[in-house]
């Protein structure tokens, strides 16, 4: 039985690209296929990501297949395909756009949540966590924390106001979501 | 010629318009999108209409038929038709009047096609409405028009064909031998163009030179035809048939006429540098021969890099060396001129991610050209450049500053490229069958006739790798090999290969020098998006520009393969002959015209005049018009300060008229508002 | 341009002062001798990142983005940086919501929440940027004259980093970006020689998210790049951000430790932030450019050992 995978396409559908042609990615219709992104990708040459394919999978609309596949989190936004493309493909920028959907489906990596609770947390994506760093920093000539949201508290309150006015707590569950989801499990 | 103010009366102006409208349906172009029938009945309703027809095809000879008709019965004596562009049908409309009997300046075309269903398909209340506005507006025009008399010029027998590739060669050959004089100019010291550059030639392998060389010395030969190479033209006056041409000879440093081509001087210059001709993959001397088989077979000094040592001087058995030769100047007066002054390579530095100029054995597919050929700097043996080794694993890559949107290159097919790697690529296997080649394409185009059997003959005789994946990068390894990066699209695999060398399928571009050719030629209107010259229209009249009596032939109009470009050298050779044969032309009479009473004197127009039109009557202290060199632009109508100019057919007279009924008048309340 | 340009509000980002902090140290240092005020951002967050959090939620990242630059905004004084990856979202923002009226709109109305608006009165400047646009080589080469007595003389693999200079449509380089040069130039000022190895412009694995989510896979792409610096003898690498240096600082422990059956010797390049280097040219201590590890601090960068830099260079300085 093993050897039988249909790996047929028999559903075809306008969304993605309706999608991503209202944020402004009309090039993405004229995708060649000509394999220059897939070509330059330095992901590609080491997994089984494939940007090209990616994009013939927007035009044709294979949504789930995209958003839940989590080579979609492999590109490391080097922006070389987006540089090379013969047709103004914004290929990263596709990709970025791609992920934001992947986050609303609810496909997000686990240590990605952990540095948006840092993120809503502190202010800063990586902060200072450990004594260690404020060390470090004195040792540099420095004030052990920096002039940041670290030091100023009503910063990190701004940002906290800002991610709940975006709604990204909601959506990346982080901040007063974080619990609930806490309560919804138990 | 200056002409007088005409009296026009009897020509069948003076009696009050009865104005016939016939709409076309244009199979469903037009007729799908608006209501036709319901069109007609708007047109009755409109001053001086008598009658309103419609049909599916004006243009055809039923269509043409109706309009002729109604003129001679005597129903109307104007004529509109709505339809499509002018620049289609136009001639055709007006033919019909003529034929009616009609002066054919009488008709009006009101364009409701291109500016109204095509552009409108999906409202179709408002195309409608549209195109009532267009209708209404022709009909305010046509009543307002007055018969005009067209002019005809003689068409002096002669041609200058401006670039001697095989575009220019060919045309210059068909007129020379159909009796003409001809006036070839080249700018490089030898004809031949890049087709003297190449190898073979696909589909047919035969080998370029052998194809070449003879129309070259028949050039040479023929008595017709008064070949001027390194020279260009500088200047250009006149109209159709009458063109005076200001040309430039270069010097050649060396009397044309008495050089024998022994090139006894060539061995004793000290001087080396890079020959164009082999794209400096060749040291020549100061003093030169472009490649052997060059016509004409004099030679010339590059005095950039001459030291006027003196010693060819002294070696010349002829004495004809001469240091202090200066540009020459030349007038000739033509009826008609050929541009075939061809393509340049797409300069591959600008497609920075294949390195070529930094990558040492990364070259472009022309200096590929001259390595394969039997008189290339290495006699026809390929070598790699940065070690002068034989290479055992090429690469091609296709598309090379061709179909790219992003400002890099250009974006259409070149037309040519897909065929010359094959081409290139199979050479290089008939002398290395051990060879490994692989080329990289996008789409493989091979359309001409026998292309697809010459690509699939090469790729099953000869073992070519063709792969699908347009290569992303070059890099160069340490040892001088190249690392070429793709994806293999069909595989979905990325790929990594070390060659030895990559040969860069460069595309075709317009000349650098195209906007200098448009604006001395006075085709600068006439360029299209993607740089090259555009023919009058690209169906219809493909060898034709908007400016009469001047012609393309070849990669000027843009990429083609020699087939295509000798097809349409010929086809520019029949369309000037045509021109000469019938020894006249009939000028459109749209020009200017000053009323000397009113004119003032004050010259302003003179210098206004783009196109040298005007000139001063000392005597009668007045402006003239030369109605032939007058193109109608109107520029002096606007300037003269004493409203002295008037204008044939796009005056004040017609055009306010249209613009009246074009702009619906406010009603009077809010008029009182604004106030 | 928003400021008189001897003053910038400098923009910390996250991985420099939290993690980095001689990155600030030894720039802070080296502007300073080129009369460059670097003022600081009370208050600044997170760019946010542009590959973790833009890829989560533009918009988010649009506000947060656009509330860093309301504060430089306020002091009147173009943004200097020292991280790619701020320099490709706080450029991105300002030059899209300069743009897109419809998005400053949206965004201002989430800002107008904690009382600030984006005007659009500044730029954002990278501090190679500045160093070699607006001090330019000449400046710094006649410093480097009166700087060190022994020439530095090393070999030096020069990162670019992606968002350096792509895409290269709002960047400062002639749309260069397929084989930049200016960096190798301002570097070898100091008297080094830049090199050429293979994939010198590669991505160095850590953008993206992928080094958060993928570190195995992120790291791959460090140990190429090791491997073909090491094949061409360098004895430094030079970054312009410190993502990427913490990537070949503390990856390349990581890749010596993770990649130990794929590699032939596990790698050792000691690896310097620029202004470190010209810091050294232009005759500044190692210890003011925060190469001297601190000796009781543990797991600490630098956590690939400075000393054959230090041996190399001597302490005649
Ligand atoms: C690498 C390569 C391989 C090719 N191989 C093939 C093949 O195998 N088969 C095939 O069918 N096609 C091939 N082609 C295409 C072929 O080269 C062209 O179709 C053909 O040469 C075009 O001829 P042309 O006369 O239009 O232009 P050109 O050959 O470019 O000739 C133009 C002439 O005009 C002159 N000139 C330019 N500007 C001026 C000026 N201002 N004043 C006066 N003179 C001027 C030039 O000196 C030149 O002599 C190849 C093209 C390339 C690049
Ligand atoms: S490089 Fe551009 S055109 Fe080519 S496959 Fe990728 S997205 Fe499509
Ligand atoms: S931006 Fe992403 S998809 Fe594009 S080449 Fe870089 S890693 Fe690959
Ligand atoms: S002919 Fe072939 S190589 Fe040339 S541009 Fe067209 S598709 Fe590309
Ligand atoms: S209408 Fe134009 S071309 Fe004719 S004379 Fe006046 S300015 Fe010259």
């Amino acid at each position: 039985m093993e050897n039988i995978k249909p790996e047929k396409i028999t559903y075809v559908s306008d969304d993605l690209t309706r999608l991503l042609r209202d944020a402004g990615y009309l090039e993405l219709c004229a995708c060649i296929q000509c394999g220059t992104c897939t070509g330059s990708c330095p992901s590609g040459r080491r997994t089984a990501s494939r940007t090209r394919s990616l994009m013939k999978k927007v035009q044709l609309g294979l949504k789930e297949e995209i958003l839940s596949d989590k080579e979609l989190w492999f590109c490391s936004t080097c922006y070389t395909c987006l540089e090379r493309c013969p047709r103004g493909v914004p290929v990263t920028d596709v990709i970025i756009s791609l992920r934001n959907l992947a986050v609303k489906e609810g496909y997000m990596q686990e240590p990605h949540i952990a540095l948006c609770k840092m993120f809503y947390n502190t202010g800063h994506g990586v902060p200072i966590n450990e004594e260690k760093w404020k060390k470090l920093r004195e040792y540099h000539k420095l004030n052990e924390l920096p002039p940041t949201t670290h030091q100023y508290p009503e910063a990190e309150k701004e940002i906290q106001t800002l991610l709940k006015s975006t709604e990204f707590d909601k959506l990346t569950g982080v901040g007063d979501y974080e619990k609930k989801k806490g309560e919804e499990e138990s | 010629m200056v002409t007088k103010v005409k009296n026009l009366a009897e020509l069948n102006g003076r009696e009050p318009p009865k104005i016939g409208v016939y709409i076309c349906w244009c199979g469903v172009n037009i007729g799908g999108v608006v209501d036709v029938p319901k069109l007609c009945d708007y047109a009755r309703t409109l001053p001086y209409v008598v009658l309103a027809s419609e049909y599916k095809f004006m243009c055809s000879d039923i269509g043409q038929g109706m309009i002729m008709e109604d003129i001679k019965d005597g129903k109307i004596n104007r004529v509109v038709v709505a339809s499509c562009s002018p620049r289609m049908h136009e001639e055709t409309f007006r033919r019909a009047c003529e034929e009616g009997g009609l002066n054919k300046f009488l008709f009006e075309q009101a364009n409701i096609r291109e500016h109204c269903t095509w552009v409108t398909m999906n409202d179709v209340p408002g195309a409608t409405e549209i195109a009532k506005d267009h209708i209404r507006m022709a009909v305010a025009k046509v009543s307002e028009l007055k018969p005009l008399e067209v002019t005809t010029v003689k068409v002096e027998p002669s041609t200058l064909v401006v670039g001697a590739g095989i575009a220019g060669i060919n045309a210059a050959l068909d007129l020379a031998n159909s009796g003409y004089k001809v006036y070839l100019v080249d700018k490089s010291p030898t004809v031949g163009g890049h087709m003297a550059q190449l190898d073979k030639t696909f589909p047919t392998m035969d080998c370029s030179s052998c194809i070449t060389t003879p129309k070259m010395s028949e050039i040479a030969r023929n008595p017709n035809i008064e070949l001027m190479t390194y020279s260009e033209v500088v200047s250009l006056d006149g109209y159709v048939g009458n063109f005076q041409v200001k040309i430039v000879k270069y010097p050649h440093y060396i009397d044309q006429d008495t050089c024998t081509g022994c090139g006894h001087c060539v061995d004793t210059c000290p001087v080396v540098c890079g020959n164009e001709f082999d794209l400096g993959m060749k040291p020549r001397k100061a003093i030169y021969l472009s490649f052997p088989q060059a016509v004409p077979g004099q030679y010339t000094i590059d005095m950039n890099h001459c030291i006027r040592c003196g010693i060819c001087k002294e070696v010349c058995p002829t004495k004809s060396v001469r240091y202090n030769d200066k540009p020459e100047y030349v007038d000739i007066k033509v009826g008609t001129i050929i541009l075939a002054t061809g393509y340049d390579p797409y300069d591959a530095r600008r497609m920075k991610q294949y390195g070529f100029g930094r990558i040492k054995n990364v070259i472009n597919a022309l200096q590929m050209e001259r390595l394969l050929s039997s008189y290339g700097p290495t006699g026809g043996k390929v070598r790699r450049p940065s070690d002068q080794k034989e290479p055992k694993k090429l690469v091609w890559v296709q598309c090379v500053g061709s179909r790219e949107f992003t400002g890099k290159g250009r974006k259409y097919c070149s037309r040519v490229c897909c065929m010359y790697a094959t081409k290139q690529a199979r050479s290089y296997k008939e002398k290395h069958p051990d060879a490994q080649i692989f080329i990289f394409y996008i789409d493989l185009r091979a359309f001409g006739k026998g292309y697809e059997e010459f690509y699939n003959d090469t790729a099953k005789n000869y073992g070519i790798k063709f792969i699908r994946g347009r290569v992303a990068e070059l890099l160069e390894a340490e040892n001088g090999n190249v690392i070429v990066r793709a994806e293999d699209t069909t595989l979905q695999r990325p790929l990594e290969l070390e060659v030895d060398m990559v040969v860069l399928s460069v595309g075709l571009e317009p000349r650098e020098d195209i906007d200098d050719i448009a604006r001395i030629f006075n085709v600068t209107a006439t360029k299209t998006e993607d740089g090259f010259l555009m023919e009058a229209h690209p169906k219809l009249r493909p060898v034709d520009t908007l400016t009469e009596g001047i012609f393309v032939a070849g990669n000027v109009v843009g990429p083609k393969d020699i087939p295509d470009t000798v097809a349409q050298a010929k086809a520019a050779a029949s369309s000037a002959s045509t021109l000469m044969a019938r020894g006249e032309v009939e000028i459109v009479p749209y020009y200017s015209i000053v009323l000397s009473h009113k004119c003032a004197g004050c010259k302003s127009c003179i210098s206004l005049c783009p196109f040298n039109a005007i000139t001063f009557n000392e005597i009668e202290n007045v402006a003239e018009i030369n109605d032939i060199l007058c193109k109608g632009c109107g520029t002096c109508v606007a300037g003269c300060p004493s409203k002295a100019i008037i204008q044939n057919h796009f005056g004040d007279a017609q055009i306010l008229p249209m613009i009246e009924t074009a702009i619906p008048k406010k009603p009077e309340k809010e008029e009182v508002e604004v106030e | 341009m928003a400021s008189n340009d001897s003053k910038f509000a400098l923009f910390l980002g996250c991985v420099i002062p939290n993690r980095y902090p001689f990155i600030e140290r030894a720039t802070r240092a080296v502007f300073e001798k080129f009369k460059i005020e670097l003022v600081d951002m009370k208050g600044a967050s997170c760019c946010p990142a542009p590959g973790v959090f833009r890829g989560f939620d533009i918009e988010t990242w649009l506000v947060v983005g656009a509330r860093n630059i309301t504060i430089a905004e306020e002091l009147g004084l173009d943004i200097a940086l020292m991280c790619n990856g701020c320099y490709g979202s706080l450029l991105e923002v300002n030059h899209t919501l300069k743009e897109d009226k419809e998005k400053r709109r949206k965004v201002n109305e989430h800002l107008a929440k904690i009382g600030r608006e984006f005007k659009g009165t500044i730029e954002i400047r990278h501090v190679v940027d500045i160093m070699y646009h607006d001090i330019g080589p000449e400046k710094i080469r006649n410093r480097t004259k009166y700087g060190r007595k022994t020439p530095l003389n090393l070999n030096l693999a020069v990162h670019y980093g992606c968002h350096l200079t792509k895409p290269a449509k709002l960047r400062p380089w002639d749309m260069e970006c397929e084989n930049p040069t200016f960096f190798d130039e301002l570097v070898e000022i100091s008297g080094c020689k830049s090199l050429n190895y293979k994939d010198k412009f590669m991505c160095c694995g850590a953008g993206g998210g992928v080094r958060g989510a993928f570190k195995e896979l992120s790291l791959d792409y460090t140990r190429e790049k090791l491997e073909n610096m090491t094949a061409a003898k360098a004895d430094v690498i030079i970054t312009g951000c410190p993502f990427c240096h913490l990537q070949f600082d503390l990856g390349q422990v990581e890749v010596n430790n993770i990649f130990k059956d794929k590699i032939s010797a596990p790698f050792n390049i000691p690896v310097l932030y620029f202004t470190q280097l010209i810091g050294l040219a232009i005759g500044m201590t190692p210890e003011e450019m925060g190469l001297i590890k601190s000796p009781e601090l543990k797991g600490v960068p630098p956590f690939t050992p400075m000393k054959p830099v230090l041996t190399k260079i001597g302490d005649s300085a």
